[in-house]
């Protein structure tokens, strides 16, 4: 009796300790709609992904992956478009692609994951459906917003704005080979955003190879179909 | 058979819910008297008659006086307008809260935000049902989403409209000029915190050895203790080996603070506790009466932070840390009898002259019309003795002194009145 006493004593101590103290810093990196029931299986459209790609210190790249300087944003930001449209491609045999224009005609809004966490994108305007090429109109559409290669980068610099002007330090030395990513499942029919994420990817690297950025860019592209499987709510 | 007529009236009351509308979510839109409702539908046809509506809202809601209803022509001619209007139709659903229905064209919430003292009201034909929205101009979400059941009845549907989202209370709709000068008029909210507040109050309270959440054992062992024979004690460490701790609390304080954020407030508490004498020493049968008055003089800091609630009322929470001397002033008597006191009287304990200590603690300041407030501080006081003496080398020879480690928590409710400059 004396020893229960005593714990619930110290569980109130402890939460009360917690409130005011504020138990670290969270942050939730993903957000479904509350009508977000069903996993698209087939019916995938993707866009964006001619923009999203970048790639940061692209000299460094350039230098260890021994590509051009001139071209290596260019060069190496069209192999990783392509790993991912191929990795997709994986999961989603009759993923369609559609030109960026298909959204970017939109203005950019950003879109609120967690208290700190924004996402930007350009979003289909409310009761206006986006078409293919053939005018038909695709059931769902992944919008990819972003998605930034570099070295031991990490989400919160990017979009939590109270870290977003932080700079970063000077670095002689890379650990790891590092991809951040948003994105969006849209619903077309119902112009919705069911399921929106930010990813972290790190690889670790000792030597730099072409076969690390493949590896980083399918990694990513199976933690889509993975967060997009876990976002429904059930 | 009396409970008959009230079985029929719950029935009645029953069936009149079963039949009224779904409401999803509700953010109190303003109902004005003499409203203009404009009817919005991306439906080629509005499922209810203007006309009709308006009667049935004054058969609903007789203080809503005269309603004017028309077809929202202005919207539905516009494309951005109607884009929306179809897209509402397809999400206006029970699980969507307003963030989820937000306007995002920047030329719609434009045109949402200029709808002066009109209310759109949204319908929409989804089969079986009518799926229904309000606007008004302080938001670009809904205020309002909810449906009514579909019927080719105009009167019940308008009856039916009406009594589900226009039963509220109504606020009498503002002139031009009137609407004109709310909007030039200061906010109440926007209020500058004053560079210095002052106050002076006086608290009752109440004050304890043993502070709440925390194990009786660690305080036990001093207010369980007794005094036999004047001076025996289990040991003297605390003073609550002597005294009972727990006893009301009066104090009086006045204090200041600046810019709203940091304060200094000069305290004094008074308590009276009363010697645990030992009943079964026969030594104390000569004692009337043995007490100790406990003065404190103290000095807080504080840091506050303001929340201004309504315009005549404002929530000031605080920390405050501090330091206090405590004097025990000994009040003692023996019985009229007796003439002699006992050899033990004679030697009983002394405490020391002042006490040095330290307050920590919380609270609110409830201010009433800028001027009449109500404090609430809880916090813990200690007492020790002075610390700042240099050690002899025959210290440790030296008497303990008593009650070196005094603490106890307290809690007050006070009456205060405020200034501001």
């Amino acid at each position: 009796m004396e020893g229960s006493a005593l714990i619930k004593r110290l569980a109130i101590i402890c939460a009360v300790a917690c409130i005011l103290i504020g138990c670290g810093t969270s942050y939730r990196w993903s957000k479904s709609h509350p009508l977000y029931t069903q996993v698209p299986y087939s019916a995938l459209s993707v866009t964006g992904t001619e923009n999203a790609f970048i790639l940061t210190r692209s000299k460094w790249f350039a230098k260890k992956l021994e590509v051009a300087p001139e071209s290596a944003q260019v060069q190496l930001t069209a192999f990783a478009r392509q790993v991912f449209l191929d990795e997709m491609k994986r999961a989603y045999p009759a993923l369609k692609e559609l030109p960026d224009t298909a959204v970017t005609k939109f203005p950019e809004e950003s879109q609120k994951l967690d208290d700190k966490v924004f996402i930007k994108g350009h979003f289909p305007e409310q009761g206006v459906n986006v078409k293919d090429a053939q005018g038909g109109i695709p059931q769902y559409i992944l919008i990819l917003h972003e998605f930034i290669i570099g070295t031991d980068i990490n989400r919160e610099v990017f979009y939590d704005y109270e870290l977003i002007r932080q700079e970063s330090a000077e670095k002689k030395t890379s650990n790891n080979l590092s991809a951040i990513l948003s994105y969006t499942l849209w619903d077309n029919e119902n112009q919705r955003p069911l399921f929106s994420a930010v990813d972290e990817i790190q690889r670790p690297i000792a030597k730099l190879a072409m076969e690390d950025l493949r590896a980083v860019v399918a990694e990513a592209a199976k933690k889509i179909r993975i967060n997009l499987y876990e976002g429904v709510q059930k | 058979m009396r409970r008959i007529p009230l079985a029929i009236a719950i029935v009645f009351a029953l069936a009149a819910t079963s039949f009224a509308g779904n409401v999803y979510f509700n953010k109190r839109p303003v109902l004005w008297q003499n409203p203009d409702i404009l009817i919005w539908t991306p439906d080629s046809e509005s499922p209810v008659d203007p006309k009709e509506l308006c009667l049935s809202l004054k058969r609903n809601n007789p203080s809503i006086g005269e309603p004017k209803c028309r077809l929202f022509g202005e919207w539905e001619r516009d494309s951005i307008a109607m884009h929306y209007a179809v897209w509402l139709k397809k999400n206006i659903n029970p699980k969507l809260g307003d963030d989820y229905l937000h306007i995002r064209h920047p030329a719609l919430m434009d045109k949402v935000q200029h709808l002066e003292d009109n209310i759109v009201l949204y319908l929409a034909d989804i089969g079986n049902t009518i799926s229904v929205a309000i606007f008004d101009e302080t938001s670009t979400n809904p205020k309002v989403t909810g449906s009514v059941t579909k019927t080719n009845d105009k009167i019940a549907l308008g009856d039916e409209i009406a009594s589900t989202f226009f039963a509220g209370k109504t606020k009498r709709r503002l002139s031009k000029e009137e609407r004109k000068k709310m909007l030039d008029e200061p906010d109440d909210f926007y209020k500058e915190v004053p560079n210095f507040r002052a106050w002076a109050g006086l608290s009752i309270g109440h004050s304890q050895a043993h502070i709440p959440l925390t194990p009786d054992n660690w305080t036990e062992s001093h207010t369980k203790s007794q005094v036999r024979n004047y001076r025996i004690t289990r040991d003297s460490v605390s003073l609550w080996n002597f005294i009972e701790d727990s006893d009301p609390l009066l104090s009086a304080y006045v204090g200041g603070i600046w810019y709203g954020f940091i304060g200094l407030e000069l305290i004094y508490r008074f308590a009276k506790h009363r010697v645990k004498t030992d009943e079964n020493d026969p030594v104390y049968e000569e004692l009337d009466h043995w007490d100790f008055y406990q003065h404190e003089v103290g000095l807080n800091a504080m840091f506050a932070r303001s929340y201004n609630i309504k315009k005549w009322f404002d929530i000031d929470l605080f920390a405050f840390l501090g330091f206090q001397y405590s004097f025990y002033v000994e009040d003692i008597a023996l019985k009229e009898e007796v003439e002699k006191p006992s050899k033990a009287y004679e030697v009983r304990i002394r405490f020391e002259e002042a006490y040095k200590g330290g307050l920590f603690g919380g609270g609110a300041q409830f201010v009433f019309f800028n001027h009449y407030g109500i404090g609430l501080r809880t916090g813990i006081a200690t007492r020790g003795r002075d610390m700042y003496v240099d050690p002899t080398p025959d210290a440790a020879a030296a008497p303990t002194v008593i009650g070196g480690s005094t603490i106890d928590c307290f809690i007050s409710l006070g009456f205060e009145y405020h200034w501001s400059l």
